[in-house]
């Protein structure tokens, strides 16, 4: 840095022998380059659309024709070729869903009972375990929590054999008991809910301390408000997974005074007893009615269904 | 390859988009010629737009405006595989999955038509190249199995591997560690000169620029600011801003004025600055521009002594400096010369910018005017032409608004739990409130809230 | 605790409660924990243990127990089990399916998630189209599925064909009987096997656009520098960088499809296959519910056995990933 004249050296650019380089292109070849370029660059856009749209229909199709058909006559759905698009709308189907021998109402009925009070408990039963997990210490914490895990490996139905004996047993059949108690606790939640625990730093906790204030008094007021977004994803999945259940109602609760709707929908409710037919755009308004309020819900909260999905690969 | 660049500009549209009126000018009107063969160092705080220069010539990112060539080659619509360039990325980029050898060969595999090379030419190449940085003993090894050192010099393979017409550096050193530092830079200058591919490098370390680039391009708010040599561009600074950014220790700007062609700083007469007209200014000193003199102008308050072996550095106060501190170095004979509070400094002229108050645009005087000239003179017999910032400076302003939103936009938990902590505590207070707690409970917070 | 006893007799009340209260505190835990260890007790740990008791249990049946009866131990139950036809049509079409739509499925969800990160405009309109399957009941869309795929009337001569029938003779094909009487296998299972694959899709696309969006994005960067081309682009970086997402999106479907049932019992019925060929598409899942009220040792050997293919096919997945997955 001392130094106070111009440095005088000029730096020696002089390139030592080196391997070839690898051809370059010549200024004539630019321009087609760059043509070819951007036309690569279109067809590539051009054929993800493509690709993109083909399967969206695929993915829409069912659910456009489940709607259609929900809407058409008996006539006109029993016609050879399908029709695309309904004649004229049909909207008795729906009255038919309601009103005929599947007894809709009922079975949103039992379905909201059973799915309201079995995901209130359980996120009681989860947050209060979680916490113990996330925040407490007490001996075998951490085998036991790796035993919990361990349970998510064995498949559900090696469960259901003894529950259904068990519940049996305890005389449980046909009540909502049966349907709300055996699944209040899910491992995979409470684990869910330990992680986000973990996170929440530990300085809040110690500040609650020295502040007097009781575990049980942080955790509703500092622990669960903080989250929220991992309860109402697990909320959420809760409710689908009432929604959606089949084969256990279908083994211990299949009494109309406890029916849910998905053994409902599958059931003999839409056979007429004369020909032996099924009315099948009666049968597709009860199915639209069913599959309305899941896609309402997740219009509504889809950031935490995903949230949810995506580290549990779980269906329901 | 020559690398030309005119008018570049990048603007960055608006991240928000109701606020329209917040796209950054990355790049601002980027013109530059960067002769063949040469080492570029592109320097400048951290968002002055380096980066984005750095990645339009890889064509990684598409200008704005304006035109790149490559010699002749107008390459500002080439896809970057189709430049001809090498680029090793800050964090190198090497593919976690591959191997040393199968990272360097990765390039040559993806050759096609005229240039596809056989699988004995393509290992002989990545052997060469190895060698050439010297990792040729790990090639079976994964990146993460190498120390920052190595990784970073697989990346330099990698980009050398197929012969780049250009070598695109960014922040190349910035994760390896002081002394790494130091010997990779010259291995990065010895790799230059054995290929004699042209190179430009982005860095934010002045020190790092200055000792290894041919030339260097001081960059603020995306705007050059000066182009040079680095020793030119350290001695004959064209602004305030320029002055700041080089040297270590840096330089001590002062508040003052030039009067009947004297420079005065507060009343006292420091220099004769005779031809330069009367106004405000900021007087920028390097530290070794100070000679301690019982005669001379500029009277400075002692309040520590470093010893550095040869030299000496006074930490003194001046109330017109506009840093807390005022440091010169000195040659340690002189010590004895320090006596009571106060030191008188006479000034080297050479040593010693002006800047005009309200431009901060570099005043010259007496000798220093013959010396720029001779300077700007041989710049443009090296082909090199030489660029200042003439216009007024872009404003750090701009640049705090930037940062603002920016803190915004990292809020995230931390500011969630903040803004639920205090309801608690008021809610809380009857039940826990302690006599003996009060002090310290802001402290206890203060964790949380950061 | 010495200490605690010799202080015993002169405990004063404000003692006792401070000492009530470090005994509480001492179990809190297990308090906090009570309602899950009761529950989790009652139904996940005692059935683990009686699925292999009533497994090992020659003719086991739960009422007659109830009444007093004691059976004789061995493993007759899994022997007859292995030798029991229907479990071994069961076993059959639980792996084909599995098969089948494991890897299209994920290859599908693969393509579909590069496809979505590469694109910008109408891209949370695809994403939210492509989550759609996963909010759906699968009984319910199982039966707009048969819908679509069924003919109504005589087969020879029908009333009508049904919407894929009359695509596939627009477009100058054959009809075929997909699910009505007296149809093929394998048309029941190309049915099957596009269901579940419809629906096996949204949980497959959202954890591996996850895991691209994860990557780093100078990977891309540096091989468009290096000049590689798509194609070796998505072989060379995108696949290997998502392996470990590619490995477990895997593991999770071989679980899913081993327990595959709903989606033939909106199909089919639970019936478990086309009218008047019942059964013929059970699956391992089904035979355990057909069998779990009256011979519920063999359902267990079911069980058991359903648990290991599982347990042994995640071992393979993980040790091959392993192997593939490491960096």
């Amino acid at each position: 840095m001392e130094k106070e004249n111009t440095p005088e050296t000029t730096i020696p650019s002089a390139p030592t022998p080196q391997p070839a380089p690898i051809k370059t292109m010549k200024e004539k070849d630019i321009k087609s380059v760059s043509v070819k370029q951007r036309v690569v660059k279109i067809l590539v856009q051009v054929g993800l659309y493509t690709f993109l749209t083909i399967l969206a229909i695929s993915i829409l199709f069912p659910f456009y024709w489940m709607l259609i058909s929900s809407l058409k006559t008996l006539t006109e759905y029993n016609e050879t070729i399908p029709t695309l698009w309904p004649r004229q709308f049909c909207w008795d189907n729906y009255v038919t869903a309601f009103t005929g021998e599947l007894n809709l109402g009922r079975l949103f009925l039992n379905t909201v009972i059973v799915g309201v009070v079995s995901t209130l408990l359980s996120l009681v039963v989860t947050i209060i375990s979680a916490f113990a997990f996330a925040r407490l210490e007490f001996k075998g914490k951490n085998l036991m929590f790796g035993a919990l895990l361990a349970t998510m490996m064995i498949p559900g139905e090696l469960f259901t054999i003894t529950n259904y004996i068990t519940v049996s047993a305890f005389g449980w059949l046909n009540t909502f008991t049966v349907l709300i108690v055996p699944f209040l606790v899910s491992v995979f939640y409470i684990y869910l809910l330990r992680q986000n625990f973990m996170q929440i730093p530990n300085e809040l906790y110690l500040a609650a301390k020295v502040d007097g204030t009781s575990d049980f008094k942080y955790l509703w007021r500092v622990m669960v408000p903080l989250s929220a977004p991992t309860l109402i994803s697990i909320t959420i999945l809760k409710m689908m997974g009432a929604w959606n259940s089949y084969i256990w109602p279908l083994l211990v609760a299949n009494d109309s005074a406890h029916k849910l709707v998905t053994v409902g929908l599958r059931g003999t409710a839409f056979v007429d007893l004369a020909t032996n037919m099924i009315n099948y755009p009666a049968q597709m308004a009860a199915v639209v009615i069913v599959t309305i309020p899941l896609l309402l819900v997740f219009i509504f909260f889809r950031k935490y269904i995903m949230r949810g999905v995506s580290r549990s690969g779980i269906k329901g | 390859m020559k690398v030309v660049l005119q008018h570049l500009t990048k603007i960055f549209p608006s991240r928000n988009k109701k606020d329209k009126g917040a796209e950054v000018i990355a790049v601002n009107d980027f013109n530059l010629e960067i002769p063949d063969g040469k080492l570029i160092g592109l320097l400048g705080p951290s968002g002055c737009g380096k980066s984005t220069t750095l990645f339009m010539i890889s064509g990684l990112q598409t200008p704005s405006d304006g035109k790149i060539f490559f010699g002749e080659d107008d390459v500002t619509e080439l896809a970057p595989e189709n430049r001809g360039i090498g680029l090793v990325f800050q964090n190198y980029a090497l593919y976690p999955h591959l191997t040393v050898q199968q990272n360097i060969l990765f390039p040559l595999q993806n050759l096609k038509g005229e240039n596809r090379l056989s699988k004995e030419e393509m290992l002989r190449r990545a052997d060469e190249v190895a060698k050439l940085v010297q990792i040729d003993e790990y090639m079976n090894r994964k990146p993460s199995e190498l120390s920052g050192g190595q990784q970073q010099r697989v990346a330099i393979a990698r980009a050398l591997v197929k012969m780049p017409r250009v070598l695109l550096l960014d922040e190349p050193l910035s994760n390896l560690d002081a002394r790494l530092r130091l010997q990779t830079r010259e291995e990065i200058r010895r790799i230059q000169r054995d290929t004699g591919i042209t190179t430009i490098f982005v860095t934010h370390d002045q020190e790092e620029a200055m000792s290894i680039s041919d030339y260097i391009v001081v960059m603020k708010l995306g705007v050059i600011m000066q182009t040079g040599k680095p020793q030119w561009v350290y001695d004959d600074p064209a602004n305030l801003f320029v002055a700041k950014f080089l040297g270590t220790p840096p330089i001590n700007v002062f508040t003052g004025k030039v009067e009947n062609g004297y420079l005065y700083i507060g009343d006292e007469k420091v220099l004769d600055v005779g031809g330069v007209e009367d106004q405000e200014v900021y007087v920028g000193i390097r530290p070794e521009g100070f000679l301690l003199d019982a005669e001379g102008g500029l009277s400075c308050k002692v309040s520590g002594i470093d010893v550095m072996g040869r030299d000496i550095s006074v930490v003194s106060t001046n109330p017109n400096a506009i840093s807390p501190i005022v440091r010169s170095i000195i040659s340690s004979d002189e010590i004895r010369n320090i006596a009571g509070d106060t030191v008188r400094f006479k000034l080297k002229e050479h040593k010693v910018f002006i800047f005009n108050k309200e431009t901060e645009l570099r005043v010259h005087f007496g000798g220093q005017i013959a010396m720029h000239e001779k300077m700007v003179a041989e710049m443009q017999a090296e082909g090199q032409a030489y660029t200042t910032h003439t216009g007024p400076l872009p404003r750090e302003a701009d640049d705090k608004v930037k940062q603002d939103t920016h803190v915004e936009q990292k809020k995230g938990f931390l500011a969630k739990v903040k803004g639920l902590l205090p309801k608690k505590k008021s809610n809380e207070k009857p039940v826990g409130s302690t006599e003996d707690k009060p002090a310290e409970e802001p402290q206890e917070n203060q964790p949380s809230e950061e | 605790m010495t200490k605690e006893k010799t202080e015993k007799p002169v405990l004063t009340d404000e003692q006792k409660k401070i000492r009530r209260k470090a005994i509480f505190n001492r179990y809190k835990a297990w308090l906090y924990l009570l309602p899950a260890i009761v529950i989790l007790l009652i139904f996940t740990v005692w059935p683990i243990f009686n699925t292999i008791r009533m497994a090992l249990l020659k003719n086991y049946d739960s009422m007659k127990e109830l009444g007093g009866m004691s059976f004789e131990f061995g493993f007759d139950n899994f022997v007859s089990v292995v030798h029991y036809n229907k479990f071994l049509t069961c076993l059959g079409n639980t792996m084909l399916l599995t098969i089948i739509t494991v890897p299209v499925s994920t290859m599908l969800a693969l393509l579909v998630a590069v496809a979505l990160n590469s694109i910008k405009f109408l891209r949370r309109a695809f994403q939210t189209i492509f989550f759609l399957p996963y909010v759906t009941n699968s009984i319910a869309i199982g039966m707009v599925f048969m819908t679509m795929f069924q003919m109504i009337g005589n087969i020879n001569n029908p009333v009508s064909l049904g919407i894929i029938n009359s695509i596939i003779e627009a477009l100058g094909g054959t009809r075929v009987n997909w699910v009505n009487v007296g149809s093929n296998y394998w048309a029941n299972i190309t049915v099957l096997a596009i269901y579940i694959i419809w629906n096996a899709l949204p949980f497959k696309i959202l954890v591996l656009l996850g895991g691209l969006q994860g990557v780093n994005k100078q990977y891309y960067d540096a091989a468009k520098v290096d000049g590689a081309s798509r194609w070796r682009i998505f072989w060379r970086i995108t696949v290997p960088l998502l392996s470990p997402m590619i490995a477990y999106v895997v593991i999770t479907g071989f679980i899913g499809g081993f327990k595959e049932y709903s989606s033939i019992v909106g199909i089919f019925g639970d019936t478990m296959g086309p009218v008047g060929n019942k059964g013929s598409l059970n699956t391992m899942v089904g035979f355990i519910y057909d069998n779990i009220q009256e011979n519920q040792g063999r359902a267990s050997a079911a069980a058991l056995i359903l648990f290991a293919i599982i347990l042994v096919v995640t071992m393979i997945n993980l040790y091959v990933s392993k192997k593939k997955v490491h960096y």
